[in-house]
């Protein structure tokens, strides 16, 4: 018997706090998801910027790509005046502490890299979290769209100079980018 | 217990992290910057306050035996609220603190000081202890976090002190740096107390000498 009411008064304090929870995620989701939103509209933003507006590709045309290429999230088109002028690509790839997820943005005329920047991902503060940081994604801008490759010294024109230390963060970045690259050859047909 | 007792505990005493080694596991991971570790401290602190007051306001309906559980319960519940506000109303805040909260719910610290203290003190007694443990909390990790900042990457608070020449030791913001910091850390804290100790026997060996 005494189980029974043991169970009951932690059933009665967790419904207690599930509707606690119940209550506030109410509140707070749609805020959150906005917040969302805006994040990454931000982000698509800052790796576009002569875009106007984002609209997301095709649902169909994503899955086809996704079925060869699991690793590409999502792809926004970049819209100008009515007009495609580049897509910004979102990948998760591998990491040195889980997935690191890279937006690429892609000019279509010109072929080249806009910008680049880091969402969510896991890598060691001071170390590949420097990632984050200009001095790395900087690197990208207006590089052509095409195989990038690390080096630890002396870049090229094709090249990105690693993070000290960081090197599988740097790959990591590096070959989300790439995958982008190959993904926007694909589209650009 | 008089109020100042409480805080001195918090802060010096029985600080949580120099000298009762709990919420070790958060202490390791996040010092890598000492912005890295005021962020964290301070979350904890906010939290620490407030589930203490919360184990204190129910410490009589909850059985004995069940005891554990639902303090987890509330500490979670508490995390998870802090979570989503943080999110919907302050995401620059956010994007500082956000990896850090739902690593709270795992710190040994909470339930620490929700079983040992709150669970039997009166209300005011128990924010002050969590207002005060949270804060020898966030202190020690800030320092350990500036430590390793400063050596590990030239830098204190993101401002470089040994400038663009100096060659980081890159092992002290690795995770073993966390271990030989916080090592150093409690060794010197003890050096300083066994020396006020050995002063207190000088002190009342004298005394007795002096009587004789």
């Amino acid at each position: 018997m005494k189980i029974a009411k043991l169970g009951l008064i932690l059933f009665a304090i967790t419904v207690v706090a599930a509707g606690i929870l119940g209550f506030a995620n109410e509140k707070t989701a749609v805020l959150i998801e906005k917040v969302n939103e805006d994040a990454n509209n931000e982000s698509r933003q800052q790796v576009l910027p002569e875009a106007d507006e984002f609209k997301e590709l095709e649902s169909n045309k994503l899955k086809e790509i996704q079925t060869s290429n699991p690793e590409v999230l999502d792809i926004y088109e970049g819209i100008k005046g009515g007009e495609v002028i580049g897509y910004t690509i979102k990948t998760g790839t591998n990491g040195y502490g889980g997935i690191v997820e890279v937006i690429t943005g892609i000019n279509k005329e010109e072929k080249i890299i806009e910008g680049v920047r880091l969402g969510n991902n896991n890598e060691t503060p001071g170390l590949g979290a420097l990632a984050t940081e200009e001095s790395f994604y900087g690197q990208y801008d207006k590089k052509p769209s095409e195989e990038l490759e690390v080096v630890k010294s002396a870049p090229g024109e094709t090249d990105i100079l690693a993070i000290t230390g960081a090197t599988i963060t740097s790959k990591a970045v590096t070959s989300g980018v790439n995958l982008a690259s190959e993904v926007f050859a694909e589209l650009d047909k | 217990m008089k109020k100042t007792d409480i805080i001195k505990n918090g802060l010096i005493t029985d600080n949580p992290t120099l000298v009762q080694l709990i919420g070790m596991c958060p202490t390791l991971a996040v010092t890598t910057s000492a912005i890295n570790g005021l962020a964290m401290g301070l979350a904890t602190t906010v939290v620490l306050i407030g589930s203490n007051i919360v184990v204190s306001l129910i410490k009589k309906i909850i059985p004995d035996e069940i005891r554990i559980p639902s303090f987890i319960v509330v500490i979670a519940t508490f995390v998870t609220l802090i979570g989503m506000i943080l999110k919907a109303y302050f995401p620059d805040l956010d994007k500082t603190l956000g990896i850090f909260i739902p690593l709270i719910v795992v710190n040994c610290l909470i339930l620490g000081r929700a079983e040992a203290f709150a669970s039997k003190n009166k209300v005011s007694d128990s924010a002050i202890d969590g207002l005060a443990m949270g804060l020898g909390f966030a202190i020690a990790l800030t320092v350990l976090g500036m430590i390793r900042e400063l050596f590990g990457a030239g830098s204190i608070f993101g401002i470089d002190i040994f400038g663009a020449n100096y060659q980081p030791a890159l092992i002290l913001i690795l995770p073993p740096g966390a271990f030989f910091v916080l090592g150093l850390l409690i060794a010197g804290i003890e050096g300083l107390r066994n020396r006020k100790e050995a002063k207190l026997i000088e002190q009342e060996k004298a005394k007795e000498a002096k009587v004789e």
